[in-house]
C-alpha cells in the first residue's frame, strides 16, 4: 500500500497553516501577547483577543490520547487504505494541545490509547505543485 | 420557560428509508406541518411563526407561502450544532411564544437524504485541497461524524472503564422499543446481539447498528401559550425549562474542544436543571438523540443520569430499558429504531409520554426531558411537564 496521502486531498496552504504544513517540524502558534499556545490556529486569541501570532516548536512525541481505527471508507480512494487509523495525539511538551495523523505501523488491534509516539513527515508537493507539503504523520516512539 | 409556553400539537409525515419518498422533502415538511396543526385543533391560518434549526432547505418563506398563512409574524433557526440543535429550535418557539411575537409558532425538521447530499458521505475529492480546520482531519480521512464521535467514544470508554455492552444497549433499546411502534421503520426487524457483534465495523468502537440510518421524512409540532392551549382539544404539554450553550473554547475544532471529550451537555444541564427546579432524579423518561451510541453514554453522564464511573454497570444494568428501567430512553424507537429526522421525532415522543400517548408508555410522567444531538456544540435540551 502507497502512502496516504498519495491521490487523496491535501490542505490548502495560507498564512495561517503554512509553517504547520511544510516545515516539517510541529510549529504552534503562540500569541505575541499572552504566550498562549492555540491550535487549531484561529484569526483572534482565545486567551486575550490577540491577534499576533509567532511559531513555538514543539519536539514531536507525544502520547496517543484516542483513535479509532476506520474500517468503512468513506470514499473509493480510501477503499484501498482501510483499516486505518486516525490518531488524537497529546504533546509531551505542550499536554493541553492535540493533533492529528494517522497512526502508520501498529497493526489495528495493537492500537491503546496511551501509546507513547513520535512525529514523523511525509513530503508531496501541494494540489499546484508550487511548495511541497510535509504532513505530519505518527508512529510509535 | 416555566409554563409560559406549551407544545399544543406534534405531528409526522410517513418516515421512509433514504431515497424512499415518493414525495420531496418540501413536501414532507409541509405535511408533518399540517398534520401537527391539525393535532392541535387548529387551523393553518392560525399559525404566525415558523422555527427550525441545521440550515434547514425549508425555508419559511416558502412554507408559509405553501401552508397558505395569511400573516407570518415570527421565523428563525438556530446555529450550529447540526442535530444538537433540536431542542434549542423549541426554546425559539417558546422565546417567540412567551415574548408575544407570534401566537402559534411551529418548530419542524424535514429531510430527504435521497433527494440531497447524504450527511453521512465524504463531501470531499481526492486531489482537491481543504482550508479552516479541515485541513488538520480530511489529509487523514478523518471525514464524517462517525468518525469525530468514535474519537471522542474511545476516549470516553478508556477514562470511565465503559465497554462495548453498554454501546450495545444504547442500540438493543431503541430497537426494542421500535417493535411497539407503528411508525417505526425497524418495527419488524428486532436488534439482537447476535446481529450486533457480527454487524460490520464502521469505525471502532462503532458497529454498523452503533450508527444512526439515514432516512427522509419530516416531522414538527406547535407551540403556544397556554391560555391558547386551554381552549385546544388536546390542551397543551408546557416546557419547563430548556437550556442552550458550550463552554469557553467548548466548540473549538480538530478534538481541541475544552474538555475533551464532551458531548457539550455540561453547561447545559448546569442551567437547565437550576431554570426548572427539578434535578435529573426527577425525570422518569427521557429522549436522547442517538447519532451514534457511545455520544448518548456521554449526554447521559453529562445531564447527570449517572456518574461516569458507575454509568456502565447502571446501564448493562438495564436502567434504559422499557418499561423497568430506572430511565427509560428513546421510547419510540428514537433515531435507530423509529426514523433518523435529526432529533425531530424525539421531540414529539417526549411531548407524547406527558400526553400518555406513547408506544412504550412510562406510567403517567409530570416530566419528559429531550436531549438533542450530542458531540456538536452547542447543546440543547428540552424538559417538558404536565399542565
Amino acid at each position: 500500500m502507497g502512502r496516504f496521502m498519495d491521490g487523496w486531498v491535501l490542505p490548502t496552504l495560507d498564512d495561517t497553516n503554512r509553517e504547520f504544513f511544510t516545515s516539517g517540524r510541529i510549529i504552534l502558534r503562540e500569541c505575541a501577547d499572552c504566550q498562549t499556545i492555540q491550535h487549531p490556529p484561529e484569526d483572534v486569541c482565545h486567551s486575550c483577543g490577540g491577534t499576533s501570532f509567532a511559531g513555538r516548536g514543539a519536539t514531536g512525541t507525544g502520547t496517543l490520547y484516542s483513535y479509532t481505527v476506520v474500517r468503512h471508507p468513506l470514499h473509493p480512494v480510501l477503499a484501498e487504505r482501510v483499516p486505518y487509523t486516525i490518531a488524537v495525539v497529546s504533546l509531551d511538551d505542550y499536554p493541553s494541545v492535540r493533533v492529528t495523523g494517522n497512526l502508520l505501523e501498529v497493526a489495528p488491534e495493537d492500537v491503546r490509547v496511551g501509546l507513547a509516539v513520535r512525529a514523523v513527515w511525509e513530503e508531496v508537493p501541494d494540489a499546484d505543485g508550487g511548495e511541497m507539503i510535509r504532513l505530519l504523520q505518527w508512529t510509535p516512539a | 420557560m416555566q409554563r409560559s409556553s406549551a407544545v399544543v400539537g406534534v405531528g409526522e409525515s410517513q418516515f421512509y428509508r433514504r431515497g424512499g419518498s415518493p414525495d420531496t422533502e418540501f413536501q414532507l415538511a409541509c405535511t408533518a406541518i399540517r398534520r401537527a396543526v391539525e393535532d392541535a385543533g387548529l387551523d393553518l391560518s392560525d399559525v404566525d411563526g415558523i422555527v427550525s434549526y441545521m440550515d434547514t432547505r425549508n425555508n419559511p418563506v416558502r412554507l408559509a407561502a405553501a401552508l397558505g398563512l395569511p400573516r407570518l409574524e415570527f421565523t428563525a433557526q438556530t446555529f450550529g450544532g447540526g442535530g444538537n440543535g433540536a431542542a434549542s429550535a423549541v426554546l425559539i418557539a417558546d422565546a417567540a411564544v412567551t415574548a408575544g411575537y407570534a401566537r402559534n409558532v411551529v418548530v419542524f425538521r424535514a429531510l430527504a437524504q435521497g433527494q440531497f447530499g447524504r450527511f453521512g458521505q465524504a463531501r470531499v475529492g481526492a486531489g482537491a485541497g481543504v482550508s479552516g480546520s479541515a485541513a488538520y482531519t480530511a489529509p487523514y480521512g478523518l471525514l464524517s461524524a462517525a468518525h469525530i464521535n468514535a474519537v471522542q467514544t474511545t476516549r470516553f470508554m478508556h477514562e470511565y472503564g465503559v465497554t462495548q455492552d453498554s454501546l450495545f444497549e444504547v442500540a438493543f433499546t431503541s430497537y426494542d422499543n421500535a417493535q411497539r411502534n407503528p411508525r417505526a421503520l425497524r418495527n419488524g426487524t428486532p436488534l439482537t446481539r447476535e446481529d450486533y457483534d457480527e454487524s460490520r465495523w464502521i469505525a471502532e468502537p462503532f458497529h454498523l447498528f452503533d450508527c444512526c440510518p439515514e432516512n427522509d421524512g419530516a416531522a414538527a409540532i406547535v407551540v403556544s401559550s397556554p391560555e391558547q392551549a386551554r381552549d385546544l382539544r388536546k390542551g397543551g404539554v408546557p416546557i419547563l425549562a430548556g437550556a442552550q450553550g458550550l463552554e469557553h473554547r467548548g466548540g473549538v475544532d480538530a478534538f481541541n474542544e475544552a474538555p475533551f471529550p464532551t458531548a457539550h451537555f455540561r453547561h447545559v444541564a448546569e442551567s437547565l436543571w437550576a431554570r426548572a427546579g427539578v434535578g435529573p432524579q426527577d425525570v422518569p423518561v427521557a429522549q436522547f438523540y442517538e447519532n451514534f451510541t457511545g455520544p448518548v453514554l456521554m449526554a447521559i453522564t453529562e445531564m447527570g443520569f449517572s456518574p461516569p464511573e458507575e454509568l456502565d454497570q447502571w446501564v448493562t444494568g438495564g436502567a434504559l430499558r422499557w418499561p423497568h428501567g430506572g430511565l427509560p430512553i428513546n421510547t419510540s424507537g428514537g433515531n435507530l429504531g423509529e426514523a433518523y429526522i435529526h432529533g425531530f421525532g424525539l421531540v414529539t415522543e417526549a411531548v407524547r409520554q406527558i400526553r400518555g400517548e406513547s408506544t412504550s408508555q412510562v406510567g403517567e410522567p409530570e416530566l419528559s426531558l429531550m436531549v438533542a444531538g450530542p458531540g456538536y456544540a452547542p447543546g440543547s435540551a428540552v424538559l417538558f411537564c404536565k399542565d
